[in-house]
């Protein structure tokens, strides 16, 4: 019963260095990481975990399978941090890395079947005047931004998958197109119609 | 000039537009005020989105968060695993396949391994000594149990899985009941379920040895000396026993009581598991997470999830575990091929009893806690701890005997029975969770399951009241009988209770005897209270 007092708030073995870790640039952080130094892979995931889970609980819409994935992508940094180049910002290439993992995730999932599918007409222009509702409102509230959370969260991968990605992850359309394995016309048709389904879903409540 | 579709505009809203479209659409939104405003608006769209998004859901954990929500888990499964044990001794009532351990001299109380053999002895005798009253009895309640089981746990078990740890618990205890309705029993000095047989039920094995060469589509309920499965169980695998061997697949999860676990197959879910020593070798893969209290842990293999870990002396990792290490333990050791996908959190003896080769992958934070072990004596909390500990229980006598004189005077002077209470005190101590899983088996008797857990632990607590009072009294041999009196036996005998209770060892015992002497004082008298008054 007294295990609790008994344990002695010691300080935590190299706690100097990982605060002087914290006060780091993200720039030598990543070079000492690529160097395998585990207080810098500490640091690395300690600034990003929360972005990659957010990432991962998006795409995958699962708590469980989202901390799976998270763990599975710092654990494959280690090896595959050598290879960051610095041609794109860092967050964004480990986001890149994020949903590899995440549609690799997906695609485990649904064993077989393919989970991203074209588009039949990829590239045709869906005219301004069309019915669909306009683009939603700017003026929106916390409280309808969880509503617009969910109603992403409930998207059919299809539409969900690109669209998080392109406005979670900040990816490119060409980045989206290599992760996804899709012809670019056929992600910014995807992101188009998820967007146009977003609007008819939301619609109803929106004022 | 003609407009621009909404998907051009939402192109070059993103930014996806080359660059000489681009620079045409400027051009044109220029002179276009329609354009403009759907260029406009889908921008404001974008933000949204964006903002949106970027604000995770409330239960999005922060690192820090990964740990606590991990932790308040590992309660509900320690708790889970409780129950999973408890209901093992009851269940182990069923069979008369053990036999009691001839060699003594490992009955050793003072070492760790001593104790638990200690244990394992007793529930050894359990199983098969003079249990044969409560076999039969067992054995009608838990049919008309099973009845009422199979409406009442349907129906709670159709209403969602919960993940309250109550409900959980309720819902193994049904998990339980539930499939022993085609449950199969096997009850031989050797039990084998060979290569090509198939058991399409739950299996319940008791024997000396019980090994698995074929499949089990239900549960494995084993109580052996040996438990060993070469096949498949396609369900959980419970086991109280010496040794269990893992080396095929089990497809649900393992709870086990054992000695030594050794897991060398595929297991695909959690391992709960309390062992003397536990192993999960190189070729072992556990799909969920590990939650053990254990001697001495040894991971070799493939843990997908996170490993807690409670251990009286090593562990050592030389294989992955998918997410975050927590032990406490005496020493820890990660060789070079050691792989954690999370945090590391130790607590330890010493500092220097970590050893974590340069090798090793830690993907999260570590974090190194030394324990420290002497110091409870020395430090003022504890005597503060005692001082409130020993004041409440004053406080407590005292309420008792101002609220129920004549009940209290009573059951201290049982505690003079001597060997009747004691041996009454062991008999409820080990029996009384027995009852009270039998009661919770039928969702009837839940509500007074959970009464008599109350009055259990209340009795549990008041033992050494009793007994101080008791205890006073022989010392102080008061002329009178007033409340003083016994309120000051009480005060001189919780005195001595509380500092015996410290001697290393003997405390121990002599607390456990207390708690037993108590225990059997308050069933004595309950038991004498319940007859009609022989008037004279």
């Amino acid at each position: 019963m007294d295990a609790k007092s008994n344990m002695a708030n010691e300080p935590q073995p190299r706690e100097g260095e990982s605060r002087k870790m914290e006060g780091l640039g993200l720039e030598s952080v990543i070079q000492r990481a690529q160097i395998h130094d585990a207080q810098a892979l500490g640091e690395i995931y300690r600034r990003y975990v929360r972005r990659v889970f957010g990432l991962c609980r998006y795409m995958l819409n699962s708590r469980e399978s989202a901390e799976d994935a998270t763990s599975e992508v710092f654990l494959k940094l280690q090896r595959s941090i050598e290879s960051y180049d610095g041609s794109i910002p860092f967050p964004r290439w480990l986001l890149r890395v994020a949903g590899n993992q995440c549609i690799d995730a997906l695609r485990r999932r649904q064993r077989g079947q393919k989970v991203f599918v074209e588009v039949e007409d990829g590239a045709v222009v869906v005219e301004a005047a069309s019915s669909e509702p306009s683009p939603l409102g700017a003026v929106i509230s916390t409280q309808e931004k969880a509503q617009v959370r969910d109603t992403i969260a409930r998207l059919p991968e299809n539409y969900r998958v690109p669209l998080v990605l392109r406005y979670y992850g900040e990816l490119s359309y060409d980045e989206i197109a290599e992760e996804l394995g899709l012809e670019r016309n056929n992600v910014a048709a995807l992101i188009f119609r998820a967007k146009q389904e977003l609007r008819r879903r939301l619609a109803p409540r929106s004022k | 000039m003609e407009c621009y579709s909404e998907q051009t505009c939402a192109l070059a809203v993103d930014g996806e537009l080359a660059p000489d479209e681009a620079q045409r659409l400027r051009d044109h939104l220029l002179t276009c005020r329609r354009c403009r405003e759907l260029v406009d608006a889908l921008r404001a769209e974008n933000r949204l989105l964006s903002e949106s998004l970027q604000e995770l859901p409330e239960e999005a954990p922060s690192p820090a968060g990964f740990s606590h929500l991990r932790r308040s888990w590992v309660w509900g499964d320690l708790a889970v695993l409780a129950v999973v044990l408890a209901l093992g001794s009851i269940t182990s009532i069923w069979f008369d396949g053990l036999s009691i351990p001839a060699a003594l001299e490992w009955f050793n109380p003072f070492s760790a391994s001593g104790r638990a053999n200690l244990l394992f002895t007793l529930f050894d005798q359990f199983a098969s000594g003079g249990t044969a009253m409560l076999t039969d009895y067992a054995a009608v309640v838990g049919f008309v149990s099973l009845l009422l089981l199979l409406g009442g746990g349907a129906l709670l078990l159709a209403r969602g899985r919960r993940r309250q740890p109550g409900l959980r618990l309720l819902i193994v205890l049904l998990a339980f009941s539930l499939p022993s309705f085609g449950l199969e029993r096997r009850d031989a000095e050797s039990v084998t379920v060979a290569a090509n047989e198939t058991v399409d039920d739950t299996l319940v094995a008791a024997g000396n040895t019980v090994r698995i060469e074929g499949v089990v589509n239900g549960d494995l309920i084993a109580f052996a000396r040996t438990v060993e499965v070469l096949g498949t169980v396609k369900g959980d695998l419970v086991t109280l026993s010496k040794r269990t061997v893992v080396s095929g697949t089990v497809e649900g999860r393992i709870y086990t009581f054992s000695e030594s676990l050794d897991l060398d197959g595929l297991l695909a879910h959690n391992l709960y598991g309390v062992a003397q020593s536990l192993r999960v070798n190189d070729r072992g893969h556990v799909g969920e997470g590990v939650v053990a209290a254990a001697g001495d842990v040894t991971l070799e293999g493939d843990v997908k999830r996170s490993v807690n870990i409670l251990a009286s002396g090593n562990t050592d990792v030389s294989g992955t575990i998918g997410r975050d290490l927590t032990i406490s333990g005496v020493s820890l050791t990660l060789t070079n091929t050691a792989r954690v996908g999370g945090n590391l959190s130790a607590r330890l003896r010493q500092m220097n009893e970590a050893h974590i080769a340069d090798g090793a992958t830690i993907a999260g934070k570590r974090d190194i806690q030394v324990h420290v072990r002497e110091s409870q004596f020395v430090r003022p909390r504890f005597y503060f701890h005692q001082a409130v500990w020993f004041a409440a229980a004053l406080l407590v006598g005292w309420l008792g005997l101002v609220l129920f004189p004549a009940f209290f005077r009573a059951t201290t002077q049982e505690v003079g029975s001597g060997w009747l209470s004691l041996g009454l005190g062991v008999a409820v101590l080990t029996g009384a969770p027995v009852a009270m899983i039998v009661a919770a088996i039928t969702l009837v008797g839940f509500p007074i399951s959970l009464m008599l857990l109350a009055l259990y632990l209340t009795a549990i607590y008041l033992a050494k009241i009793w007994v101080g009072a008791f205890l006073g009294q022989i010392l102080l041999k008061p002329s009178g009988s007033t409340k003083g009196d016994w309120f000051l036996g009480l005060l001189l005998g919780l005195l001595i209770l509380t500092v015996v209770r410290f001697i290393p060892y003997l405390g121990g015992l002599v607390h456990f005897g207390v708690v037993c002497l108590g225990l059997g004082a308050f069933a004595v008298h309950l038991y004498r209270a319940s007859r009609p008054a022989i008037t004279a």
